[in-house]
């Protein structure tokens, strides 16, 4: 990453312990710039989530903190991005350990066409674990955390492909808890399942902030206000222009108090 | 963008602002039929209560519709809470109006020391001066008039304080029964302002989303 100042930009930190700190954040596609000068701390062990017209960065955003982004050719990003105050993209991080400790839900539930056991399984044994009953373990203890165990216990052995949507998106965060990560990002994890297992979800992030950080995109705003701690919304005001992050805050203060003008037109539906 | 929800809004809001003006109104006509002992003036406003209630239930069940269907925030849902507030206090003051007409039907029948007139129609005129503030910085979401209301309530407080002092001067034939009714009477004429007071908070609050201590 090139020299940054790191106060050079707005810089948005509600109170509380930080986990991941970005300032001064520029990200770019080729030569089309998607975000511009995003400085924001995302707090730990709560549930952050962002939110913003579409097309206004937050996916793009969401995925600096794991780097995928750099799976992504023609990308760059400036500015810092640290976890714990470490540089995550100073050389010598290992972008796989990082995706490790900061996992991915993505809308579409992806398990591997492989069982439910063999999925959560996956990440323990890429990790070198190979008994089988601490295999075992993990996946219970996993399973459980993701409210799944309770219907999948029985069929463990069945294909991951084979259930239900909202049993798969769970599936998949238990995958995703399995190789116990420090932070979970969740790229609109509800739009593609139904309302009952949406709720499961919703109420499953709650627990999880007992031990994890959590960062959702959504577009629903309600679900947003339910789940949520703190909100961050983004902006792109003008096409071609990058998107900025307009206001931040506890998200009780955005859903009634919102400070600026351009939050409370969008939360309100008056654009958007 | 939303239309027939910002059309509800405007509807609501219209609606809690006629109801306020009409809260004045039956305040004024009590007053007066106190003042004047006229009784038909009296029973107009105590007719008038029976719609005044329905109304406000109306509001507050509108209210919890449109919180239920549309999921209101920001701005919107600090307009439907303030709504839902102010019908509530403003279906009191209607109560309020309402015992002071009930105050001339027990007094009418016979006439008191006139200082004791003079200082509830010149705190009526006062507590006009309250509601007529608070209805206009309501529809104008004027923050400077909703703040000055507590300050145009002080002097209400302080001829309530006086009516007490002139009716110690009262004399063993005069009728208790009357003096304790006009009492009353400005004790609902000075929480009628005091409800006005906490609207004027409300609406601070709906302008700037924060909550005003009083």
């Amino acid at each position: 990453m090139p020299e940054h100042d790191i106060h050079a930009s707005p810089f948005v930190s509600p109170e509380g312990p930080d986990k991941i700190t970005v300032r001064d954040l520029d990200f770019f596609y080729g030569d089309f710039q998607a975000l511009a000068g995003i400085g924001v701390s995302i707090k730990q062990k709560a549930v952050t989530a962002f939110i913003g017209p579409s097309g206004c960065g937050k996916s793009t955003f969401l995925r600096c903190f794991n780097r995928m982004n750099d799976l992504i050719p023609g990308t760059r990003a400036t500015g810092l991005v640290t976890m714990d105050g470490q540089d995550i993209y100073a050389p010598g991080v290992d972008p796989v350990d990082l995706r490790r400790r900061v996992g991915m839900i993505f809308q579409q539930p992806n398990p591997f066409p492989m069982s439910i056991y063999d999925n959560v399984a996956y990440g323990p044994r890429l990790h070198g674990v190979k008994k089988r009953a601490e295999l075992d373990d993990i996946v219970r203890s996993s399973l459980e955390r993701a409210n799944l165990w309770k219907e999948v216990k029985d069929i463990l052995d069945r294909n991951g492909l084979a259930l239900s949507g909202g049993q798969q998106q769970r599936l998949c965060i238990a995958r995703v808890l399995a190789v116990e990560p420090e932070v979970m990002l969740m790229d609109e994890p509800c739009s593609a399942i139904d309302p009952t297992s949406v709720q499961k979800i919703e109420d499953l992030m709650a627990e999880l902030t007992d031990r994890i950080t959590i960062v959702i995109v959504t577009h629903n705003m309600q679900q947003a206000a339910r789940v949520s701690e703190f909100t961050a919304f983004f902006l792109q005001e003008i096409a071609g222009d990058p998107a900025v992050l307009v206001e931040y805050d506890r998200t009780a203060n955005i859903f009634t108090s919102p400070q600026d003008r351009r939050t409370e037109d969008y939360i309100t539906g008056r654009f958007g | 963008m939303r239309e027939g929800f910002r059309q509800e809004l405007k509807d609501l809001k219209a609606e809690v602002h006629k109801i306020g003006t009409d809260v004045t109104d039956m305040t004024r006509k009590a007053v007066t039929s106190l003042v004047e002992g006229d009784v038909d003036i009296a029973q107009e406003v105590i007719d008038f209560d029976d719609s005044m209630d329905a109304r406000c239930l109306g509001i507050e069940e509108h209210a919890l519709e449109v919180i239920a269907t549309q999921s209101p925030v920001a701005r919107d849902l600090r307009l439907l809470y303030s709504l839902t507030y102010m019908a509530l206090h403003l279906e009191r003051m209607a109560d309020l109006a309402v015992n002071i007409a009930k105050a001339t039907k027990r007094t009418a029948a016979r006439r008191g020391p006139q200082t004791l007139y003079d200082l509830i129609q010149a705190q009526g005129n006062l507590v006009y001066r309250v509601l007529d503030a608070t209805m206009e910085a309501f529809e104008k979401s004027d923050l400077e008039l909703a703040r000055k209301l507590e300050d145009l309530d002080e002097p209400i407080d302080h001829l309530y304080k006086q009516f007490f002092r002139e009716l110690g001067r009262l004399q063993d034939e005069d009728d208790i029964e009357w003096a304790s009714s006009m009492v009353l009477a400005a004790r609902y004429l000075e929480r009628i302002a005091d409800n006005a007071v906490d609207i004027g908070e409300r609406i601070a609050y709906l302008v700037t989303g924060e909550f005003e201590g009083p």
